[in-house]
């Protein structure tokens, strides 16, 4: 038996939970199709989700899935130049032929699809994505210059969760496009993803007691994000989330993150997304979203 | 006397990486022990620790490196800590973390000569620190008379300043530290 999941045409934050839903009871049983034929277009968070199914069946020691690339050679092109397919090739059987990357040119990719394993990755992702984030939010978005630094910040406190608390690797993409629908603005995105423990079991020998029943993904991210509560008894923990949402309030930016069946988002005015979701279908680890749009008197 | 370590440099010697990007707590907890070896060794009164060679520091290093120097148990006797050279972002970061903790530190912006009190401190206690620093140091009494205080009220501000080790006292005069 096998079992054929869709990737969505538009593959973001708002249709993952389709995706997500594809896989039935996780781990699947069967051997899994990932059919990406019909796909249009995938947002950062939409690629390296993707990536995280693949590298979560491998770590449960499921057979490795299929993956019908997309139809579109435009899509392939832009997936290609994200740097999906390169690690996708590790992670899924591919059918299809799929391009090779272009070597030059400009891109709205400031950081192709990126692991993050070690502390070491961390350091490798701040020193990558420096010099295009200048040309980005300072260029394209209209934020002051050290808005760059902050944003720098915020991507590096990101990633460390993966090392820090996912007890496995994860992935990171960083990519600027124009949110036509829902703001009609250009925005950069950061997205980070892994297949880990996710919040609540991260959190839950510390502090699942306090919440009694309550307590689920929904709550575990609610003790991270909005009280800055960490699994570390070390008090200097639990703040990088805390000064990321600091700096997207002063920017109208967005984070939302997804963990298990839940997830749990700061709405800025511009969006129409609930703060948070609960009894989502299941998928393993926690995905982030950060979200930063061009200022409006900049915007373009 | 005064020791200056410079924080890009023992970051080069930490990491290889070509980026003066102080980030992760391993790096930032590694960064510190250099510190704290330094320190050890040092007669100095003060040591200023130098970030302007760092180009990012992120939330978990600043807490690393200053909030857990500041939180150690100290060496006897411990030189008077300085920060310099901040970028406005490090400062926001080191400001963060340092509130967080109930921490305080002195600190120049980078390219500034003024310096500030970075951290949590009272509203008496900024005050304060602004009023020594336009005096070069004062005794409480002349404190409260520049300030339109009692006595009793500038001597409560200036030793929660000494307790926090941001001022320096003989017994009589406190006076900040020497920025510059």
């Amino acid at each position: 038996m096998s079992r054929v999941v869709e990737v969505p045409a538009q593959l973001d934050d708002r249709t993952f939970d389709q995706f997500a839903a594809g896989f039935g009871s996780w781990p699947p049983e069967e051997k899994l199709l990932i059919d990406a034929r019909a796909a249009q277009w995938a947002s950062p968070y939409g690629l390296i989700g993707m990536l995280t199914a693949g590298q979560a069946l491998a770590e449960a020691k499921r057979d490795k899935p299929l993956f019908t690339v997309p139809q579109s050679d435009e899509v392939k092109r832009y997936w290609a130049r994200a740097g999906f397919f390169h690690h996708a090739a590790d992670l899924f059987e591919l059918h299809g032929k799929v391009p090779r990357p272009p070597t030059t040119g400009p891109s709205d990719v400031l950081l192709d699809v990126t692991p993050v394993r070690a502390t070491e990755d961390v350091h490798e992702v701040v020193g990558k994505i420096s010099e295009g984030a200048t040309r980005i939010l300072h260029g394209e978005l209209g934020l002051e210059i050290k808005a760059t630094l902050r944003f720098t910040m915020a991507l590096s406190e990101a990633c460390q969760n993966i090392v820090e608390h996912a007890g496995t690797s994860g992935w990171v993409a960083v990519q600027a496009y124009t949110f036509r629908r829902r703001l009609g603005r250009r925005v950069v995105v950061i997205a980070v993803s892994d297949g880990g423990v996710g919040f609540r079991r991260s959190l839950e020998s510390t502090h699942a007691k306090r919440f009694g029943e309550r307590w689920g993904d929904g709550t575990a991210l609610e003790a991270a994000l909005i009280q800055g509560v960490s699994r570390f008894r070390d008090p200097g923990r639990g703040q990088g989330l805390a000064f990321i949402k600091r700096f997207l309030d002063q920017w109208k930016g967005k984070i939302s993150i997804r963990s298990g069946t839940a997830r749990l988002s700061i709405v800025p005015p511009w969006d129409e997304d609930v703060p948070l979701s609960e009894h989502l279908p299941y998928f393993p680890g926690a995905q982030v979203q950060i979200i930063i749009p061009a200022q409006e008197s900049e915007s373009r | 006397m005064i020791q200056t370590i410079r924080i890009g440099r023992l970051l080069r010697e930490t990491v290889t990486l070509p980026y003066p990007c102080l980030v992760t707590r391993p790096t930032g907890a590694a960064v510190r022990n250099r510190i704290e070896a330094a320190l050890a060794h040092s007669d100095c009164h003060t040591a200023w620790l130098d970030f302007s060679d760092v180009e990012l520091l992120d939330l978990s290093c600043a807490d690393e490196v200053v909030a857990k120097l500041l939180l150690a148990e100290p060496v006897t006797p411990a030189p008077f800590l300085v920060l310099r050279g901040l970028r406005e972002e490090q400062h926001e970061a080191i400001e963060h973390v340092l509130t967080h903790h109930r921490l305080a530190i002195t600190a120049t912006l980078y390219g500034a000569e003024a310096p500030c009190l970075l951290g949590w401190a009272s509203a008496d206690a900024r005050a304060t620190f602004d009023a020594l620093i336009v005096r070069d140091g004062a005794t409480p009494a002349e404190l409260a008379a520049a300030l339109g205080w009692p006595e009793g009220r500038a001597r409560e501000a200036l030793q929660a300043l000494v307790a926090y080790r941001i001022l320096c006292s003989d017994g009589v005069r406190y006076r900040p530290l020497r920025t510059a």
